[in-house]
């Protein structure tokens, strides 16, 4: 008797298994506790060897409705087989495949099935998230793909699906695979690439969800260079190939051969970078082998794909194509993902005026394009933002003495003999930072590359306690003049072993003897105590020993989580809160502590500044504190000097007795009433300010009053006119008592007085000619800030250089928030002035002011110079975004251009402009200036810091 | 599978003033017209109370007699008495989750409890529900949600639910990308029928709902001020009652705007009011799947609203159906759209004609089709 045949499941899920006792159990309950019920699940196993069959016979025994379980009669070695095998067993109507080490979302199914029955597409896309094992950090895989619920009548509406090849997170309608006769090739990696290009092309409605469905665990292998990995990556990246002509030729027969960019874009950006992934580490031989072997492939692939895919995959590519298997191994050293350290090892060059990669390959026109690196700004970049890697080459001994030698590249020449560079090898504690040693480098300077060395003896030198400082980290401080850099160290396999450093720990040699050479995590060179003497051997076998017990274990593996949690816990904000608010606050106000921070630290500059150098000036008798964002380069010396958000800043602040900063303190650190906050504010308003702004308007009740709270903190307000008090302070809905003073920072403006400082600048910038100095610089635009290409000039730049190279000079001055690259070919008339910190000065040495919509038109106005208002998207900027407090057009003390060409001709004209607007400019300066009369840092200084006040 | 169902729907109280308990009454009454047995069950007693009706035609009952005391930030001495409050809490909190669970352990099989509100929500969490159907409902937005303390509690207690629904499919992607797979979406049903069709000539612009922070009538003042003076023959009636009304009241007369003709008290003839109007106004911060501008579109009148919400943009297609959307708290951009619908009656007809059209995707028969089959999915 048999029963009825039971309707069929909804789901049928195949997972496919080799050799992983350990995991498949997971894998299989995952779809057993599936919210859809409907579901069944048929393990394939590709012939293991080990428990596996005797796991999955366990799970077919609990569960015999709804597992079942096949196992292949030899070991086909893919994922193909036994994947073509599940769906050839399949019952349900839909079908979904998962790996032995991965899992499904508990909603997977459910969420899968309803939208394939209400949209009847014929596959389903879903998010699958990388879990990395090791740190538990998820990942989403292609989020841009599964932003949201969409459903597709053709791969052309979403050809970028080309990119995401797996099979796993996707739901086939079972019907659909046995229509189009959709199989996975059995003999090959990579099965999935064709399988979904197939997929694809097929389906005629593909449907995507945003919902999580897979989780793809990724476990992390341990960097393995030996002859198997050079045959396996040789073979891996000739199946991949293999693979990937088979889906060309699967386009051409779909006669969509519109998709073979996309998927060759797909080709440069994702799988040839995974598989010449860091490749520098590799002997030098299994990187030819592997760049001859794609060589091939990547010489079919058309030049406009070189030129869509994304700046550094493309180069690689491109210089796999030239067979230049140095210069690909240095793009990879630059693009590597995390954990691992990106570091620019490839000499730049200039060449006509744009920034190449390398300095091979600029004959032929296609890598002209591909290598031409300029609008990435390596050449405006400060030396700390280059991510320079130095390279250890060499080790010698001679008696106690140990010479260390590298090299590193001088980023388009710019480390020269008279800018007097300077070398430390610094090794430093890895946990706790506590202790240092520096060693002084010498540096040979050579426009191409610096080399190093370091000649010292490390026994006396190298002092580590012992047992608690395990690891040293390696770097070599360069100092450039004014710039800082700190170099990650980097070396090949047989260096790295010879780098054996004797030591003498402090807790005896029995702990350790030496300082070994190894690899971290992220790629890079560090040292690692170890034992080589027989004592030291015998001491860290006895320490080794107690570790090893049971109970050892426990204790060192609690006391080194305890540790580690209370670094975590210490640096979170609500830590540090809690200290503010309990401790710091509580702690008595130091008399005369003044804090001063410009634009939330990024700057030494502004009012601020101005104040702070008065009281210099008058000798007040205070401790100044001034506040860093990101590098102390810049601040001043006779100043304590903190960084933002960190401890000491919060007891600075805590404690002052004065805060004068420009723009805000963070928004959750209250001010004592003790406390005095001078804010100077950092320009007057023609975008709606504050509450005037819809950003602000459009708030919570919450979000609105935090913000009031932070502007109720300030005591004093710094005003230039009666428009500040009708729009800004007014906007923002400012309590404290007016100083209707001027702004400190136009002191200059209006006296001048600083000529040392502005010749100094002059010849910084290189402006020692007698052409004009114009000032671009515009205000702020949000989209700017983390785009990698930051300003994009809004006129032509060569017409300008064109025009009046011979006549002018143009500083570009970004907003500090947004980068600026500018091509070297302008060198000669433009110059970027992004790194200059503080304003005024560059105010003062330009003959004219190219602006939009920044408050710096109001100061500007104070020196009575030709001024263009340069705005291309006034309708949209004033309209949409910001809205405005008067009309510009009315009012501006010059012309408005809103095209290239309108802009040449204002600056053609810009002796009419001096006369023609002279009156305009007068009125100006009346209605938005009228207290910036110069004497603004006295005024502060003399009211609070008097000697009337305080005496010394 | 159950075709009649014991349907539990569980708010923080039965019978408070506001959107909320009105659509769970709405959704009751349609749930019941079905054939399913509702019960409507509240955590604790309204403050401001609604009379809703006595023979209401299914059960409704609150699991605290009195209001739970409210977890306070509290700091000095005061934090010492906390753990004892907290564990008096607790107590209180333990009894009502049995009484909870002895009201669900009546249902049949097939039973559904839906949490309505994600404070609901703890006690629906910790209720034993085995074998039910449960859902959590988040009404509102999900940017709304993230700006408060709320956002941390719908991830805590909806995320072991069956189903997690937001208003609409904008909002159930949102938490998708948020990590949260159990998300669907339910969109609220329209529940009135216009008696009369305004005809759109009345020089009358109007909006209705709570004087509060959230709803933004402040901003809606600051527009009228800019467009009022140049239509001196229109007039805006706004209808509702709230917290803010004085400083409301005080902002209009600042702003040369004359308060006794412009706020017009709580309304119980919404009919004649839409009726009687030409334009809609949403000035909202925040909203969900606002009902009452779906009423004002269901009467084909035309809105203008700030676009806070992704509810908004799926009732209103700027300029194609239903109204103007703007960019929220653009001021400025409300008055010019608003001096739009004013200037122009073939828009103001083209608008909400269509508009009209969409909301019909609302009637009641059709989001009870989609509850039911949403309750069969979960059999699955």
């Amino acid at each position: 008797m048999t029963s009825s045949q039971p309707r069929p499941p909804d789901v049928t899920v195949v997972v496919i298994v080799y050799n992983d006792a350990g995991r498949v159990a997971t894998a299989v309950r995952s779809v057993l506790d599936q919210s859809l019920r409907s579901h069944e699940v048929i393990v394939v196993d590709d012939h293991s060897t080990d428990g596996t069959p005797a796991v999955v016979e366990k799970l077919v025994a609990e569960h015999p409705d709804t597992v079942r379980f096949i196992r292949l009669p030899a070991n086909s070695g893919h994922c193909g087989a036994p994947r073509n095998a599940g769906v050839a067993a399949a019952r349900g109507r839909f079908i979904m495949f998962l790996d032995s080490d991965d899992t499904l979302d508990v909603h997977a199914c459910r969420n899968m099935v309803a939208e394939a029955e209400q949209t009847e597409a014929d596959m389903v896309i879903g998010r699958c998230v990388r879990h990395d094992v090791a740190t538990g950090k998820e990942t989403s895989w292609m989020p841009w793909l599964v932003k949201q619920k969409v459903v597709y009548t053709s791969l052309r509406e979403q050809p970028e699906l080309l990119y995401d090849v797996l099979s796993t997170n996707k739901l086939y309608r079972h019907d659909f695979l046995v229509r189009e006769n959709l199989t996975f090739l059995e003999d090959r990696l990579y099965e999935d690439n064709l399988f979904s290009a197939s997929a694809y092309i097929a389906a005629k409605k593909i449907a995507v969800i945003p919902q999580r469905i897979y989780t793809w665990n990724i476990e992390r292998k341990a960097a393995n260079l030996s002859i198997t990995r050079r045959a396996a990556d040789i073979r891996n990246i000739t199946d991949r190939i293999i693979v990937t002509k088979k889906i060309d030729e699967l386009l051409a027969k779909h006669d969509a051969g519109d998709l073979r960019l996309q998927k060759d874009v797909r080709f440069i950006e994702n799988d040839l970078r995974v598989h010449l992934a860091r490749l520098s580490q590799l002997p030098e031989e299994n990187q030819r082998a592997l760049v001859e072997a794609a060589r091939p492939y990547v010489q079919t692939l058309q030049d406009d794909a070189f030129r869509e895919a994304k700046p550094l995959p493309a180069m690689a590519a491109y210089l796999v194509r030239q067979g230049d298997f140095h210069g690909v191994a240095a793009v990879h050293d630059y693009m590597v993902n995390k954990p691992f350290q990106p570091h620019l090892t490839a000499d730049l060059v200039v060449r006509d005026g744009r920034v190449y990669w390398s300095d091979r390959h600029l004959d032929d026109p296609l890598g002209r394009e591909v290598l031409d690196v300029t609008e990435m700004g390596f050449q405006d970049r400060q030396l700390n933002k280059l991510r320079l890697g130095g390279t250890v080459d060499a080790l010698q001994q001679d008696g106690d003495v140990v010479t260390v030698a590298g090299s590193f590249t001088n980023p388009l020449g710019r480390i020269t003999e008279e800018s007097d560079p300077k070398a430390q090898l610094v090794i430093t504690d890895r946990r706790s930072k506590q202790r240092v040693f520096r060693v002084e480098a010498h540096l040979a300077v050579d426009e191409q590359r610096i080399g190093w060395h370091v000649a010292f003896a490390p026994e006396k030198i190298l002092r580590p306690v012992g047992l608690i400082d395990p690891l040293y980290s390696v770097r070599l401080h360069v100092t450039v003049g004014a710039e800082r850099a700190d170099l990650a160290l980097f070396a090949d396999d047989d260096v790295l072993d010879a780098i054996r450093l004797p030591t003498r720990p402090r807790l005896s040699r029995l702990t350790a003897d030496l300082l070994q050479g190894y690899r971290t995590d992220s790629g890079n060179l560090a040292l690692r105590l170890e034992a080589d003497g027989g004592a030291a051997k015998l001491g860290t076998a006895a320490i080794t020993g107690v570790r090893s017990t049971n109970f050892g274990a426990r204790a060192w593996a609690r006391a080194a989580e305890f540790q580690k949690s209370l670094r975590q816990r210490r640096n979170t904000r609500a830590t540090k809160l809690s200290w503010y608010e309990n401790v710091f606050l509580k702690m008595p106000v130091k008399k005369g502590t003044v804090v001063f921070e410009s634009h939330m630290g990024k700057q030494f500059s502004d009012s601020p500044r101005a104040i702070y150098e008065e009281m210099k000036r008058q000798k007040i008798k205070f401790s100044p504190i001034w506040v860093y964002a990101g590098h102390p380069t810049g601040f001043p010396s006779d100043a304590k000097l903190v960084k933002r958000n960190s401890w000491g800043y919060l007891q600075a602040l805590a404690q002052a007795e004065y805060w004068i900063d420009n723009q805000g303190f963070p928004h959750d650190l209250r001010k004592r009433p003790e406390t005095t906050y001078i804010q100077t504010w950092h320009g007057s308003a023609f975008k709606r300010m504050g509450f005037d702004q819809a950003d602000v308007k459009r708030q919570s009740e919450a979000q609105q009053t935090r913000l009031s709270n932070a502007i109720d903190r300030f005591d004093f307000f710094m005003v230039r006119s009666a428009h500040d008090e009708r729009t800004l302070t007014r906007g923002m809905r400012v309590g404290a008592e007016l100083l209707r003073v001027g702004y400190p920072r136009n002191d200059a403006l209006v006296k001048g007085g600083n000529d040392k400082e502005l010749a100094k600048l002059r010849k910084q910038l290189g402006l020692t000619d007698d052409r004009k100095v114009v000032l671009y610089a515009p205000t702020f635009r949000p989209e700017e800030v983390n785009r990698r290409s930051g300003l994009q000039l809004p006129f032509d730049l060569s017409e300008f250089t064109h025009r009046f190279g011979d006549d002018m000079v143009l500083l570009v001055r970004p907003h500090y928030l947004v980068s600026f690259a500018l091509p070297p070919a302008y060198g000669h008339s433009v110059r970027n002035v992004a790194s200059v910190h503080d304003v005024t000065p560059l105010l003062q040495i330009s003959d004219a002011l190219i602006t939009d919509y920044s408050s710096l038109m109001f100061d500007y106005s104070l020196l009575d110079r030709p001024m263009i208002f340069h705005v291309p998207d006034y309708d949209n900027y004033v309209g949409a975004t910001r809205g405005s407090y008067f009309d510009l057009g009315e009012t501006a003390p010059g012309p408005l251009t809103r095209t290239s060409e309108d802009l040449i001709a204002a600056l053609a004209d810009l002796d009419a402009n001096t006369t023609t607007f002279a009156e305009k400019r007068r009125q100006f300066v009346a209605e938005f200036g009228e207290y910036d009369t110069g004497d603004a840092a006295k005024s502060v200084v003399d009211r609070f810091f008097g000697t009337g006040n305080r005496r010394g | 599978m159950a075709e009649h169902r014991d349907i539990f729907i569980v708010c923080n109280t039965v019978n408070e003033l506001g959107g909320l308990n009105q659509w769970a009454h709405d959704v009751a009454r349609l749930f019941t017209a079905r054939g399913h047995r509702v019960r409507l069950i509240g955590v604790e007693p309204a403050v401001n109370v609604r009379d809703f009706g006595t023979d209401l035609p299914y059960e409704t009952m609150t699991l605290h007699a009195e209001q739970l005391p409210r977890r306070g930030k509290v700091s000095g001495l005061a934090a010492l008495g906390r753990g004892i409050q907290e564990r008096k809490r607790q107590q209180i909190f333990e009894g009502g989750v049995r009484k909870l669970s002895g009201i669900l352990s009546t249902g049949g099989t097939g039973s559904v409890v839906i949490a309505a509100q994600v404070w609901a929500g703890e006690w629906v969490a910790a209720a034993d529900t085995t074998g039910m159907q449960v859902i959590g409902m988040s009404h509102e937005s999900y940017e709304a949600c993230r700006a408060s303390s709320r956002f941390a509690r719908v991830k805590t207690f909806y995320t072991g639910m069956d189903m997690h629904l937001s208003l609409t499919d904008a909002d159930a992607d949102a938490w998708a990308r948020a990590g949260m797979s159990n998300v669907g979406a339910m969109p609220n049903p329209l529940m009135v029928t216009p008696k009369t069709l305004p005809t759109l000539t009345e020089k009358r612009i109007v909006t209705l709902g709570r004087l509060s922070h959230e709803k933004g009538i402040d901003m809606l003042l600051e527009a009228w001020a800019q467009v009022a003076p140049a239509h001196p023959d229109w007039s805006l009636e706004i209808y509702g009652a709230g917290p803010n009304e004085q400083a409301l009241r005080d902002q209009a007369r600042e702003l040369g705007l004359d308060d006794t003709a412009l706020f017009r008290g709580k309304t119980n003839d919404i009919d004649s009011v839409l009726a009687s109007s030409s334009v809609y106004v949403l000035p909202s911060r925040q909203e969900g799947f606002p009902i009452a501008l779906m009423e004002a579109l269901a009467y084909g009148l035309p809105a203008v609203s700030f676009d806070c919400a992704p509810g908004i943009r799926e009732l209103i297609e700027d300029d194609v159906s239903g109204g103007l959307v703007i960019t929220a708290g653009n001021v400025p951009g409300f008055a010019a759209a608003l001096t739009r619908l004013i200037e122009d009656r073939d828009l103001r007809v083209r608008l909400g004609a269509a508009g009209r059209e969409t909301v019909q995707r609302y009637t009641p028969d059709s989001i009870m089709d989609r509850w039911e089959a949403l309750f069969t999915l979960l059999d699955r």
